[in-house]
């Protein structure tokens, strides 16, 4: 018996141990890119200054193609430029604040608007100076000083399958105001059996899975900019005054339930990102709510349907054009030793032939550069750059919002409306609430 | 060597084997403690800031206002009131079973600990998948109809499937210390119970339960806290969602103490709020265990 006590309380210290061992591992893990970091930093400046620059990606899609282009560039720059990316709902911001508290910080970071600018403007470099800059409309510029390398411009409307709104007879050119969408719901709805369909639109709403991006930020910028000119900052300003516009609310409030109304219920209520383009992908929606950086998952899932977009219409009066801006800048870490071979590897980006390359064909973006000659071989991104070469797009003001304010308190109020739990009219209270509460937040 | 010469030789080696724990426990615990403190009561943003300015209790008069911080409060209580009665129960349970005179008895000891051995935020995905695909795909499958929808979805029965996961975490973990606590009982005395005609549950009560209060002690303690402190497997099971309504606002249904703070400081940079939750989160803490533990110890028995 007492061996077998012994036995067992062995086995139990040694199992203890191996929990001690996996928590230590995990946590040394981050301590040995931290020395890592510190000797890259502490390195004496000879030629190259570093042996390594750190690009923190937040862009999930574009992952894959970025490691691919950054491995081609550091086989004949002299510098591994090595990239980490977080995002797809996970929190970038966060990270970035952790990594400056462990003395981490990347080289090339990105930030997304104001507030991101705000919270890291003192390490920021100048970038007005590099070749680029002269061949973009659309570089990050404060005080006429350009200190952001727009990324790619991105958009988002109601992206649709051709095939189908064939199939019911639907034109989409006629999908530019609330009541015309509304009828094509109706239709589309009434057909599910004959189209093959489970529900009209896939969108998602969910918190748990960290959806409130779309939510909160995406369709709200609906409410912030669309039928306005582009840069347009009315709503947005109000919004910042803790105000709202309550008709034009009112009527985007019944656009967003509309939306949810006919959006598979799964889908919205406890789907992910993949769970969305999944439903699109396999044809079991006609709409999905994304913007074009969905490409290169549809194109994994097989998505070979003509597909392209069509506005968001909350309006009873036409609104003509999709959401497009550059949604975030690349911006280079004043501060690190490596900010120089950073600058170099922007600069390959945007003027390089294997950079264009990297852009329009492997990551599919929209690029931001004039000298861009490649158009965009997928369908999405090249909607959107149909869109914006014919004027017709309006502005991301959503980034103007206070850290966190769409994500975190305006998408959960879009999810009561989605299960149910509130009607309309308590969507726009609710909104109405929150929104007043903005100047304290900025103050 | 005196008796003197001794004491103070033993004294050094003490020091000298507390030192390195020492030194980790105060650069890693007790300084930040200090700086926490000394930034709740500041405007921190937690990102570069030309200055950091005193504003006193501002920010703990800003978060006693806050519902959605209430509605943290409240809803960390309820989940660690169920989580641990509920890890509580199972963790007994199994180790009496473990303890037993059942075939492969070690075999379902090393089982039931392994759990523990997987970190909470893998464990939160694999149970996602669990809830939000295997299950309802199986419902559907097999017909039924009241498992269909996630347990995701909705606010009360998310926090169920917390309650779920961490129990299944942390309830091998406990029943190593019942196991320990019910193996230190003197076979004699039950013997002799039995031998008097008391049944099981007699048994149980009057002679097991007692001298294994020690172990309910240190049980409930570490169970309180570690629900109280909940996190990672909040964060990947739920995120905090789904949505819910608390006071006539939008909060989140699961949303824990610890995600709430984390969400303030980091997800809505404000940091000395954050900071300030943190610190009150730390009191309620301490107060909760030192009362919880004060009850538990009249309990116990001596041998």
């Amino acid at each position: 018996m007492r061996k077998v006590l012994s036995i067992i309380l062995l086995v139990t210290l040694v199992l203890s141990l191996a929990a001690c061992g996996t928590t230590t591992t995990t946590t040394a893990a981050p301590a040995a890119t931290t020395a890592a970091a510190a000797e890259t930093t502490a390195a004496p400046a000879e030629t190259p200054a570093v042996e390594k620059i750190v690009l923190a990606n937040n862009k999930v899609e574009i992952d894959e193609q970025l490691k691919a282009f950054a491995a081609e560039y550091s086989k004949t720059a002299g510098v591994t430029v090595e990239i980490a990316t977080t995002g797809g709902g996970a929190d970038y911001g966060g990270n970035l604040k952790a990594q400056l508290q462990s003395g981490n910080m990347p080289d090339i970071f990105v930030i997304e608007g104001p507030a991101g600018y705000d919270d890291w403007k003192d390490i920021i470099a100048d970038l007005g100076d590099q070749p680029w800059a002269a061949d973009t409309d659309y570089a990050y510029s404060v005080d006429g000083k350009t200190i952001g390398f727009p990324v790619a411009i991105e958009g988002y409307g109601m992206a649709y399958n051709k095939a189908l709104l064939d199939k019911a007879g639907i034109d989409p050119k006629t999908l530019t105001n609330f009541n015309a969408y509304k009828a094509a719901f109706e239709k589309l709805d009434g057909m599910k059996a004959d189209l093959g369909i489970d529900a009209v639109v896939s969108m998602a709403a969910s918190t748990a899975t960290g959806m409130t991006w779309v939510t909160g930020l995406h369709n709200f910028n609906i409410y912030l900019t669309a039928g306005l000119p582009y840069g347009d900052t009315t709503v947005i300003d109000k919004l910042l005054a803790g105000e709202v516009d309550e008709a034009r609310l009112t009527q985007y409030a019944e656009y967003v339930n509309m939306l949810f109304q006919y959006a598979d219920k799964e889908v919205l209520l406890n789907g992910n990102y993949d769970a969305q383009a999944q439903a699109f992908a396999a044809g079991k929606t006609v709409f999905l709510h994304q913007g074009n950086w969905v490409d290169p998952t549809l194109k994994t899932l097989e998505a070979d349907f003509e597909m392209a977009y069509a506005p968001h219409a909350p309006f009873v009066e036409d609104t003509d054009g999709v959401l497009a801006a550059p949604p975030s800048w690349y911006v280079v870490n004043g501060d690190s030793a490596g900010a120089e071979e950073a600058k170099k590897f922007l600069n390959a980006i945007a003027t390089t032939e294997a950079g264009h390359s990297y852009m329009v064909e492997a990551a599919g973006m929209i690029p931001a550069f004039k000298s861009v000659k490649l158009t965009p071989a997928v369908p999405l991104s090249k909607s959107i750059m149909e869109w914006a070469s014919a004027g017709k797009t309006y502005s991301w003001q959503q980034y103007k919002m206070p850290s966190g304010f769409g994500m975190d308190t305006l998408g959960p109020i879009y999810e009561q409306l989605a299960s149910g739990a509130v009607d309309t009219a308590g969507f726009v209270e609710l909104i109405k609430g929150e929104v007043a509460t903005v100047p304290d937040l900025l103050g | 060597m005196n008796n003197q010469g001794m004491k103070q030789n033993n004294r050094l080696v003490n020091a000298l084997f507390l030192a390195p724990s020492l030194t980790a426990f105060i650069l890693v615990v007790i300084i930040p403690f200090f700086m926490g403190l000394y930034f709740s009561l500041t405007d921190w943003n937690g990102a570069i800031q030309d200055k950091i300015n005193f504003v006193g209790l501002k920010n703990f008069s800003v978060i006693f206002s806050d519902v959605k911080f209430h509605y943290s409060f409240l809803v960390t209580t309820v989940y660690t009131a169920a989580n641990v009665i509920v890890i509580n129960l199972v963790a007994l349970t199994l180790a009496m079973m473990v303890t037993s005179n059942i075939k492969f008895r070690n075999f379902y000891r090393s089982g039931f600990f392994t759990p523990n051995l997987i970190g909470g935020i893998v464990l939160g995905y694999v149970w996602q998948f669990i809830f939000v695909n295997a299950i309802p795909g199986f419902a559907e499958s097999m017909g039924i109809e009241s498992l269909t929808s996630s347990l995701l979805g909705k606010g009360s029965t998310a926090l169920a499937a917390i309650v779920i996961v961490g129990s299944w975490q942390y309830a091998g973990y406990i029943m190593m210390i019942y196991v320990a606590a019910i193996q230190n009982v003197p076979v004699s005395l039950l013997e002799a119970a039995q031998i008097d005609g008391a049944n099981f549950l007699q048994r149980t009560r009057a002679i097991l339960v007692p001298l294994v209060a020690p172990a309910f002690t240190v049980s409930t303690f570490l169970t309180l806290v570690n629900s109280f402190k909940q996190f990672d497997v909040n964060v990947s099971l739920t995120n905090g969602g789904p949505s819910g309504q608390f006071a006539g606002k939008v909060v989140k249904a699961t949303e824990f103490l610890a995600l709430n703070i984390y969400n303030t400081a980091f997800t809505r940079n404000r940091m000395a709020e954050g900071q300030a939750k943190a610190v009150v989160f730390f009191l309620v803490l301490v107060i909760v265990s030192l009362i919880q533990v004060y009850f538990n110890k009249k309990k116990e028995v001596e041998m």
